[in-house]
């Protein structure tokens, strides 16, 4: 058993903070309603409305959390791939190309989490929040406008408390349920640690490592110079997750949909990953394992990647741009790669790298450039007509 | 392999920024919290200095000394044949002041007023119906007795005489002077004039409350909330008048300008204006708490302030005309009364019914009213005497003061009257004559008679044939408020059942109010994921695995 940090300081007090508004307003509100008599109508109403404030400062600082930090996305499923996504259904999926979002792709919650907690966030808070506040300042004729009957808003405000209800019997139902205890979950709001199974942190790992290794790599187009590319990977895996144990990471690389590979100082396979091994078609590691890495380069390609490896061998890290691969049936494929030396006693005895596919990206912009060409070329066309005529 | 280094590094780093934050959200959340707590107001006092107050001079800074001694007048001390001589000495000084007072419906009796539908009528005690005594109009020479002139004892009375004002009736300071009964409006023979003329000054409550207490034939009959009892009353009775508060006199509040009093009872006008607000003192914002301020925009202050009336003795709240005319066995007439004294019969004016402590009724009322003028036919039943206008919908846009509808504590006084059973209009009967075969009710006790004498007097058809109708009258309260402490709490009227509002039905009123469909739907919602709860727990443990759940979380 092993625990991972997931919830950061501010998410977890926000959490327990809108926890404990939202019951407060919960209790008061439905003082208010008439359901019961307990603290006092004028009490109830005068709290009910600091702590809708005190809720609405919350929420404030909580979408300025969501949007600096980008957690905002864990709750738009459709966005964090959305670009992939996209290509892959107009240009990849014709050519056999990987689907580019890994259902495990590292997520805090569920995608039925996602939907519920974006329904309330965007739909049931804003509704409470908006009819709340025309119950507190549009029920008499204070600015001009006035609604004709609190009825409405009123009514409005209470259907959101009641869909608030069932949602928190649901949902602290469902915590007890998906822990590995069932206070798992709940201590894991309140630590920020949760405890997990060997097996899913692995999965957490590794999808944390992709999340990772692209962002990185995103940098490295965009011009950012940098380099030791894993390492920067890992240290954004570590400061996530809190997990600091390497064999985690071997676990992950050999799982990884970016392949790996290690090759030794005179151009062998050493070692690939099935990532590797099913980007370059083979069916087994035996067939790649003690072959020369030409084998996967067509002849000029060969020459440069002999004078980069050349450089790796003299100790630097390379990031290379977006490379042409042969595959074992002679198709050509396309990826971006990385470079480092390994060293074993002070000595590079060995490099080895990453690839992440690229190949539908590629084509896709192969045949965007292809369409702007043949518009170019029929509007050329046009122009000259007109000329002509 | 790994950069241990950079690992090392970035954990204290991260280790670092957790303490930022929590450091930055325990910071937000005090000052949340700090925030809050500063803003709950304290709780309400009723110290006279712990709100608001303005145009109001304090108990302890008034000057109460004469700025003249009216016994060291000649002019005043010479002896009196008749009250209109007392008069006339008073004129000789204070110049144009008679052309002031006939200018007001104190003396009048009537002005315009205008009515939606019926355009501008002269309203006042001279020619309304009320259900107490219903009119003064053929028993003039009893009912003057609270008009400020001297002979208005039939419809021949001169308006113009200026020798006609009582002066006194309201300036004098002795105490002494009191009206004869059934002399139209002359002091009883029995009070010296010059005493009172020596001791006149400005009016004080007892002046006001010998009509204005004693209308409708009895101490607080008409309005619960006028009673003589506040001449020396406490403060729960009377905040205002309260012998351990300020008491203050009616003038306080009833400012008057060429002796034009401000204030109106709806028992006689129908507009809004002229009249007296708790604002003028207390402003518009009186409350520490917005959420009250806020709520006189709907609700009157006197709805929460005047809880109940009729507080010190009990008011007549009905009056059955239709039983009149029981003789005792002698054939005299007789009078009973209620376990608490007071009149439940009188052979002259029928069954009544008194109640003290009395809980307001509640409407949505605008300042507008409207009368059942002796010319107008009987529509509804029971009749409305005097309905107010407004409702929840009416935000102001139709009247001239553009404020919209409050919600107003109101007496209301209900009976049975005379009507025209074929005209379907009310009936002004003559009730009072010096002598028994002149037609008046109250000596001769034939309905018949005096319904025919008194529509002959005002120069209104009667065919005949009369009946009792029933009658509502509206008499918005203003006076007799309460203590603070005593004011009405949120759940009087918040409050699902006996909601003092439960008869206004035309809002959605917060705590009273809810929507069935909507609260079985919540209810179904909460009990639906409860069961589902329930359960799902039954079938992991039936199962004997976490399978539902673990397998979606996989996905």
């Amino acid at each position: 058993m092993e625990r991972v940090y997931i919830y950061k300081g501010f998410e977890r007090i926000w959490h327990w903070s809108q926890a404990l508004i939202i019951g407060f307003l919960g209790l008061t509100g439905f003082e208010i309603h008439g359901s019961y008599s307990l603290l006092g109508f004028d009490f109830a109403v005068r709290w009910h409305t600091y702590a809708a404030w005190a809720l609405v400062i919350l929420i404030v600082f909580a979408i300025f959390w969501h949007f600096t930090t980008g957690e905002w996305r864990q709750y738009i499923p459709t966005t964090k791939m959305l670009k992939e996504q996209f290509m892959y259904y107009i240009g990849g999926i014709f050519n056999n190309a990987p689907h580019p979002t890994n259902k495990t792709v590292y997520n805090k919650f569920n995608p039925l989490q996602r939907m519920i907690y974006l329904g309330l966030k965007i739909l049931v808070i804003p509704i409470i929040v908006t009819s709340g506040f025309l119950y507190l300042y549009f029920q008499y004729p204070k600015f001009g406008i006035e609604f004709q009957s609190l009825e409405p808003i009123a009514l409005i405000h209470t259907f959101g408390a009641y869909i608030l209800i069932a949602f928190v019997i649901a949902h602290v139902y469902l915590t007890t349920v998906t822990g590995v205890k069932s206070l798992s979950s709940i201590k894991a709001m309140i630590f920020g640690w949760e405890e997990m199974e060997e097996e899913e942190i692995k999965i957490v790992v590794e999808e944390e490592m992709e999340v990772a290794l692209k962002i990185i790599r995103s940098k490295l187009d965009a011009g950012d110079e940098r380099s030791a590319i894993l390492d920067h990977a890992l240290e954004e895996v570590e400061g996530k997750l809190g997990v600091q144990r390497e064999t985690y990471f071997r676990d992950a690389i050999s799982q990884s949909s970016a392949g790996y590979f290690c090759i030794s100082k005179d151009g062998y396979y050493k070692e690939v990953n099935d990532a590797w091994i099913k980007l370059y078609k083979y069916d087994s590691r035996d067939e790649i394992i003690g072959k020369h890495y030409r084998l996967s380069r067509s002849e000029e390609d060969f020459k440069e990647l002999e004078a980069t490896v050349a450089k790796v061998l003299k100790g630097e890290t390379i990031n290379h741009g977006e490379v042409k691969r042969i595959c074992k049936d002679g198709v050509e494929g396309y990826h971006t790669l990385t470079l480092s030396p390994v060293y074993i006693d002070d000595e590079i005895s060995c490099f080895e790298g990453f690839i992440i596919d690229t190949t539908a990206r590629y084509l896709a912009e192969r045949e965007m450039m292809k369409k702007k060409l043949r518009l170019a070329e029929r509007q050329q066309k046009k122009d000259d007509e007109k000329e002509n005529n | 392999m790994f950069s241990f280094v950079a690992i090392d590094f970035l954990s204290k780093k991260y280790q670092n920024s957790i303490n930022m934050k929590k450091i930055i959200s325990l910071v937000f959340l005090l000052s949340a919290v700090g925030w809050v707590m500063a803003d709950s107001g304290e709780p309400l006092t009723d110290s006279v200095r712990s709100f608001p107050i303005e145009n109001y001079i304090f108990k302890a800074d008034r000057n109460t000394d004469p700025s003249v001694d009216h016994s060291k007048f000649e002019v005043l001390q010479q002896p009196f044949e008749n009250a209109h001589e007392l008069t006339a000495a008073c004129l000789s000084c204070h110049t144009e002041r008679d052309k002031e007072i006939m200018a007001t419906s104190h003396w009048k009796w009537e002005r315009e007023e205008y009515i939606e539908g019926k355009g501008i009528v002269p309203l006042g005690k001279k020619n309304i119906l009320n259900n107490f005594c219903i009119g003064v109009a053929g028993s003039e020479a009893t009912c003057t007795r609270c008009h400020i002139g001297y002979g208005w004892k039939d419809k021949h009375f001169d308006f113009t005489e200026p020798t006609n004002i009582d002066c006194v009736v309201c300036h004098d300071n002795s105490g002494t002077y009191f009206k004869g009964k059934g002399m139209a409006g002359l002091p009883d023979p029995s009070v010296n004039l010059n005493v009172v003329a020596q001791s006149v000054g400005q009016p004080t409550t007892a002046n006001c409350g010998v009509c204005h207490f004693w209308g409708g034939g009895g101490n607080n009959v008409k309005h619960g909330d006028l009673d003589v009892a506040m001449l020396d009353c406490s403060r729960e009775v009377d905040i205002h008048m309260g012998r351990e508060t300020e008491e203050m006199s009616c003038v306080d509040c009833h400012k008057t300008e060429k002796h034009q009093m401000a204030g109106r009872v709806y028992a006689l006008s129908s507009e809004n204006h002229d009249r007296v607000t708790c604002a003028q003192c207390h402003t518009d914002k009186p409350h520490k708490d917005q959420i009250l301020n806020d709520h006189n925009l709907r609700v009157a202050c006197q709805t929460c302030h005047i809880p109940v009336y009729a507080k010190a003795n009990a008011t007549k709240l009905w009056w059955d005309w239709s039983t009149a005319g029981r003789m005792d066995e002698n054939g005299k007439p007789t009078h009973e009364n209620d376990a608490y004294g007071n009149h439940n019969y009188l052979s002259i004016k029928g069954n009544f019914v008194y109640d003290d402590h009395v809980i307001p009724e509640y409407f949505w009322f605008n300042g507008l009213a409207n009368h059942q003028l002796i010319t107008d036919k009987i529509d509804t039943i029971p009749v409305q005497i005097n309905s107010l206008y407004g409702s929840y919908r009416d935000k102001g846009a139709l009247q001239a003061s553009k404020e919209p509808s409050k919600i107003w504590p109101v007496k209301v006084h209900r009976g049975r009257q005379p009507y025209d059973t074929i005209n379907m209009t009310l009936i002004q009967p003559k009730l009072w004559d010096k002598e028994k075969g002149k037609g008046a009710y109250w000596t001769d006790f034939d309905w018949d008679e005096a319904c025919k004498k008194g529509m002959e007097y005002v120069g209104q058809p009667y065919s005949g044939a009369y009946g009792f109708v029933e009658t509502e009258m509206y008499w918005p309260l203003n006076h007799q408020v309460s203590p603070a402490d005593k004011a009405l709490k949120c759940v009087d009227c918040h409050t699902r059942n006996k909601s003092r509002l439960a008869s206004l039905t035309d809002f959605y009123l917060p705590g009273r109010d809810r929507n069935a469909f909507l609260d079985g739907f919540g209810l179904i919602a909460i009990i639906g994921a409860i069961i589902g709860v329930i359960g799902h727990t039954v079938l992991r443990r039936y199962l004997g695995r976490k399978c539902f759940f673990q397998e979606e979380s996989k996905q």
